[in-house]
């Protein structure tokens, strides 16, 4: 019973932490109709500010890795992405790939192809109790940042002017610049929340890994576009289901998985979302690929 | 304040509207009518900037239009109520009603003025806009417009879809409108109630103005039935 | 009519001299090039297999699959164990079953092998994967790559792991290398012009329209997926056989990145396009890594340490071309359809003449007996009532006129006629079947062809290209859909500009091409969606005649809906009148126009009293 507890938590934590990556995809979906292979960069790239700037006091590190997401999240929209913002879906996607190449490949040349460890403070690694259950404190990390990122979104999202031009936008963007609602406003709104939302992940990451390496994005990625997909294209709601299932999936795989199967956890739980969507070839929660247009 | 000179817009290689000319003066109803087909969505969409114009000029107030971003052509005080309301389902109707106002949250004495016009959106402010009838929608989609103080409000067949008694509904909101000055270019599939509200008619087929005229001259003009059934009467 | 071919012989041939070419510089190099230049060369060619096999899918149909080099993974790990001496087996791959240790076979029948199973493994994975949304295909072949990669990294006892194997024998040459990728080259064109090939880049062009004619999309995206799985496949034995070494990495993310390079650099549509962006991208590779300083091992092969500075460049370039040049280099072209050859001055084929008498697709005494009648069809999107109760019959033979005022429903209920909405209630029978809910291929299988209100060409093919595939979405062969073609086109006066790309015509001709392509699958019925929007009055004038002439000669009952009145009185005897969902009234032109309710309802009544004072 309490290892069920255990793994439940487990598995809640992982899942929040795929949540936050599928969030990220999201919303620059929901405004732009692109799903952003170079994500996981963006993940990345935060991440490495944790380790160049590893002198610092750790928050202030932290800092450090929230703002290089959100720039390179900006610089990235207006160089790469504002150019093919009406090309198809397809280029746009080979777009994104294109700059997540560029970007893995500067840190390996800047810094280098193998890992650098990256110290957190020691009380991440530490675990609390609570009754019998025995929870590592980046857990706890985890699910707080989880559901404070979720708040705030929920928060811009709801009860700002702001949020209120992106959700038009991510409805119909046409009749939303009708109404006098700048597109490249809100677009480069939507990149700088996804950069803060990778740099959070990128954070959490390097906390449970104490290590930073310039693939570190690839699979993060990989998770938040088949979370995405199996909740449903374009619906933020859907990614933070299809996150917190496959995070699930993926921790009590590796809770429970005999041990001849274990390294094949990432395969299986990869091979999941195939199955889910020759079901439901729209999602869990269904969704439109493509955009209403005036 | 309007004007429109040799305008043409295509989709692609196939040109549907092929060299319009249309004024509108501040304070006139102007009214587009003409068979679907005609190009009548095409030269409003073109006007609004969703549509780049082939050829042709489209100038506001002395400043071309012709090329500018569609948000950029709104704050200039053209407001377009599209064809089939395109309210946003998913927001709520005091939502909605807040992009349309800019500057002027709720509360302002803007909205109080031109909710006390739509008691309807009042009382049902907080409810998602799906859920409105097809009349409520066109009622919250013009006073949408209207909260950005338009210079210009565009309507694009306002009465699509809906019953004969809410068209009488929209009509007489649109009469105030109309005698408060409020400048408007409105296109409709029904001729004769156009004809009738505005003060100018152009009637638009395949492209090209066929006739234009006021009311009296518009009811005898036999080019206008012609322009829908092709026959004369 | 056996004159008649897509391209001139001169064209078809210029393409195949690319192939031989190949062959003749690799024959070169094998005669006088150092044994590392050929090694270079060597491993450029099987990058250029696997860029091939690469084009085969994402250029035929555009859709982007990022997980083919999982079959590149999958067959040089198959050539690897069937090559592999014993002795080395039994150490490093320790799992596999005894027969496969012991089996010493050759380079070839080794990359035969590894080739069949990486195709059939990408039959099995396509069948659930080519059924998801355009989108979802990127995505889920990636997460294949990965799952890939992830199996094969673990199985240690029957992969290697993670350090992969070494000492494998080294056989390929590099005059093998290139008679393969010649190969290759001959078998993706050969697909691209086959039946399968043509359906498939109707897909790509307009899925919509291709549906309406009758391709099955997911059939022609997995027989694509396979070919391309069995390519890739070729590609990763024969580098597996020169490099001697293999690890999971090899064939991952970096040399996914390096060949979807090559192909958007080169083109993806055509061949020649994955050809030249092979060789393109390979060299600068080669020039970027000196730059490097580095290794000696290039192409696809990747070394523990990732390329860096080379991937940044080739980053680079992928993102320049995706943003100023997304035809690649080629613009999609091959070899035999370039502008020199037009100025040679003979681009197209010779003149096109028709043939005497109907060309039929159907087989003869499948004469029309019963109606197209739609029986009681209600719709409603989010609450708005779009048809209610509609009753619609077209007699064999007959062609019945569609009107109303915008927004009555009538574009809705030719898409419930057509299957590509389901009714919400109501049936719609063709010939006594009931039809209701076929799917829009089905339907065309079944005799029943549409337009639509805009077009939707295929940009990308020539008229005949265009004409000929839907033909071929009945299941004809190319030599018959041509000649089909050729008649259609000739009936609708379109001959003349048959070989010009569809997406060049103007206006007009690209609407008669829409009619003919629908006319290809010899249809009982024909549903033309407002043919003339957008045409002059010079045009509408002769579409009226071409539409008089399309009924007499090929006996379709036909179902126009118009605007323009003129049209619709010239051809059709009978009229119904739709306005808010409803049918208003039935009859002749004549009565449809007196018809007060019709007056009524385009105009209002109010103008109708001021007509009649």
């Amino acid at each position: 019973m309490t290892e069920l507890g255990q793994n439940l938590i487990d598995a809640l934590a992982l899942g929040s932490l795929y949540a936050l990556i599928a969030l990220g995809i999201t919303l620059v979906y929901t405004v732009m109709g692109m799903m952003n292979f170079a994500h996981g960069e963006f993940i990345m790239l935060s991440a490495y500010a944790l380790y160049v700037f590893a002198g610092l006091p750790f928050a202030a590190a932290v800092a450090a890795a929230l703002l290089t997401g959100i720039v390179i999240a900006l610089l990235a929209e207006r160089v790469a992405f504002r150019s093919v913002r009406n090309a198809d879906l397809s280029a746009q996607l080979v777009t994104s790939l294109a700059v997540a190449a560029i970007l893995q490949n500067v840190v390996t040349v800047a810094v280098d192809a193998r890992a650098q460890s990256v110290e957190t403070p020691a009380s991440i690694s530490e675990s609390t109790s609570i009754g019998s259950i025995s929870v590592p404190n980046l857990e706890f990390v985890t699910l707080g940042l989880t559901a404070i990122v979720l708040g705030c979104l929920g928060w811009l999202l709801y009860r700002t002017r702001t949020g209120l031009a992106m959700r038009a936008a991510a409805e119909n963007f046409d009749m939303a610049r009708l109404l006098g609602i700048r597109a490249d406003r809100v677009i480069a709104i939507a990149f700088a929340i996804s950069g803060v939302l990778a740099a959070a992940v990128g954070v959490l990451i390097v906390m449970q890994t104490g290590q930073v390496t310039p693939t570190m994005g690839l699979t993060p990625v990989l998770v938040g576009f088949v979370a995405v997909v199996i909740g449903g294209f374009g619906r933020m709601f859907g990614a933070v289901i299809g996150g917190l299932l496959l995070g699930a999936l993926s921790s009590l795989l590796g809770a429970y998985l005999p041990e001849g199967l274990a390294p094949f956890r990432d395969a299986i739980v990869f091979t999941f979302p195939v199955l889910i969507l020759i079901f439901r070839p729209h999602g869990l929660l269904g969704g439109e690929i493509g955009k209403a247009r005036v | 304040m309007l004007e429109l000179r040799e305008i043409r817009v295509g989709y692609g290689r196939i040109e549907v509207v092929h060299g319009v000319d249309l004024s509108v003066g501040r304070g006139e109803v102007i009214g587009m009518i003409g068979p679907n087909g005609a190009g009548k969505s095409s030269i409003l969409r073109s006007i609004c900037g969703l549509v780049p114009s082939a050829a042709g000029e489209v100038v506001f107030e002395g400043r071309v239009l012709t090329g500018m971003a569609p948000e950029q052509i709104a704050r200039l005080g053209l407001a377009l109520v599209p064809e089939g309301r395109h309210i946003f389902k998913t927001l709520t109707v005091a939502e909605n009603l807040r992009l349309g106002a800019g500057r002027d949250g709720e509360g302002s004495a803007w909205m109080e003025q031109t909710l006390e016009r739509f008691p309807i959106l009042r009382e049902r402010a907080s409810q998602r806009a799906d859920r409105l009838s097809g009349g409520e929608q066109q009622q919250l989609a013009i006073a949408r417009a209207l909260l950005g103080r338009p210079k210009l409000l565009i309507l694009d067949e306002p009465s699509l879809g809906l019953a004969p008694k809410t068209i009488d509904v929209i009509y007489e909101l649109l009469q105030d409108l109309r005698d408060e000055g409020v400048t408007m270019l409105l296109v409709e599939q029904n001729a004769a109630r156009t004809i009738d509200f505005s003060d100018r008619c152009v009637v638009l087929s395949t492209g090209k103005i066929r006739a234009q005229g006021s009311r009296s001259e518009l009811q005898r003009n036999p080019d206008v039935l012609r322009a829908y059934l092709g026959r004369q009467p | 009519m056996s004159g008649a071919r897509f391209r001139s012989r001169p064209s078809a041939a210029a393409s195949l001299l690319v192939p031989l070419v190949l062959i003749a510089i690799t024959a070169l190099v094998g005669a006088n090039g150092t044994p590392s230049f050929q090694g270079t060369v060597t491993l450029i060619l099987c990058n250029l297999i696997v860029v091939i096999g690469l084009q085969v899918f994402v250029g035929n149909s555009g859709v982007y699959s990022f997980g083919q080099l999982g079959f590149a993974t999958a067959g040089a790990y198959v050539a690897a164990f069937l090559t592999l001496p014993a002795a080395f087996a039994l150490l490093q791959t320790p799992g596999l079953p005894d027969f496969i240790v012991d089996a010493d076979l050759g380079p070839l029948s080794s990359t035969l092998i590894a080739a069949a199973i990486s195709g059939l493994l990408a039959i099995v994975v396509g069948l659930p994967l080519m059924r998801t949304s355009t989108l979802a295909i990127p995505i889920s072949t990636f997460a294949f790559l990965i799952v890939v990669y992830n199996v094969v990294g673990n199985w240690d006892r029957v992969t290697g792991g993670s350090s992969g194997l070494v000492s494998i024998p080294t056989t390929t040459s590099v005059e093998s290398a290139g008679l393969w990728a010649g190969a290759a080259v001959v078998l993706a064109l050969a697909f691209k012009w086959s039946a399968s090939g043509y359906r498939l880049q109707a897909t790509r062009e307009d899925e919509v329209a291709a549906r309406s004619i009758g391709i099955k999309v997911t059939r022609e995206r997995l027989i694509a997926f396979g070919i391309s799985g069995v390519l890739c496949g070729v590609g990763g034995a024969l580098a597996v056989h020169q490099s001697g070494v293999l690890n999971p990495a090899t064939f991952y993310f970096g040399a996914t990145v390096t060949t979807m390079t090559m192909l958007v650099v080169g083109g993806a549509r055509s061949v020649f396009g994955a050809v030249i962006g092979a060789i393109a991208i390979a060299m600068v590779n080669e020039a970027l890594r000196g730059v490097e300083n580095g290794a000696s091992l290039f192409g696809a092969i990747s070394i523990g340490e990732a390329p860096g500075l080379a991937a940044i460049g080739l980053g680079l370039i992928l993102l320049a071309t995706m943003i100023a040049m997304p035809n690649g280099l080629s613009g999609g072209r091959e070899a035999g359809d370039l502008p020199w050859l037009r100025r040679l001055g003979s681009r197209t084929s010779a003149p096109l003449s028709r043939s005497h008498g109907a060309v039929a697709t159907r087989p003869a005494g499948h004469a029309v007996k019963g109606a197209l009648r739609a029986e009681g069809i209600s719709i409603a999107f989010s609450g708005l009532h779009v048809l209610r109760q509609i009753d619609l019959t077209v007699e064999p033979g007959e062609a019945l006129g569609l009107i109303g005022p915008n927004g009555a429903g009538k574009t809705t209920l030719v898409n419930v006629l057509s299957g590509f909405q389901l009714p919400d209630s109501g049936t719609v029978a063709l010939d006594g079947v009931d039809v209701t809910g076929w799917s829009p291929a089905r339907l065309a299988h079944d005799g029943l062809g549409r337009t639509f209100q805009a077009v939707l060409p295929f940009p990308h093919l020539s008229g005949l290209e265009s004409v000929a595939v839907g033909a071929m979405g009945m299941g004809v062969g190319r030599r018959r859909a041509v000649a089909v073609a050729v008649d259609v086109l000739g009936r609708l006066n379109l001959l003349e500009q048959a070989a010009l790309p569809a997406g060049s015509l103007p206006p007009g001709g690209q609407r008669l091409l829409g009619i003919a392509r629908a006319l290809a699958i010899q249809p009982r019925y024909l549903l033309l969606d407002e043919p003339a929007a957008g045409l002059n009055e010079a045009e509408r004038g002769e579409l009226g005649a071409i539409l008089r002439g399309v009924m007499k000669d090929f006996g379709c009952g036909i179902l126009l809906i118009e605007h323009d009145m003129s049209t619709v009185m010239e051809l059709c005897p009978r009229v119904q009148v739709l306005d808010d969902g409803m049918t208003l009234c039935i009859g002749t032109p004549e009565e449809v126009q007196a018809d007060p309710a019709v007056v009524e309802s385009y105009l209002g009544s109010s103008f109708l009293a001021a007509v009649d004072a």
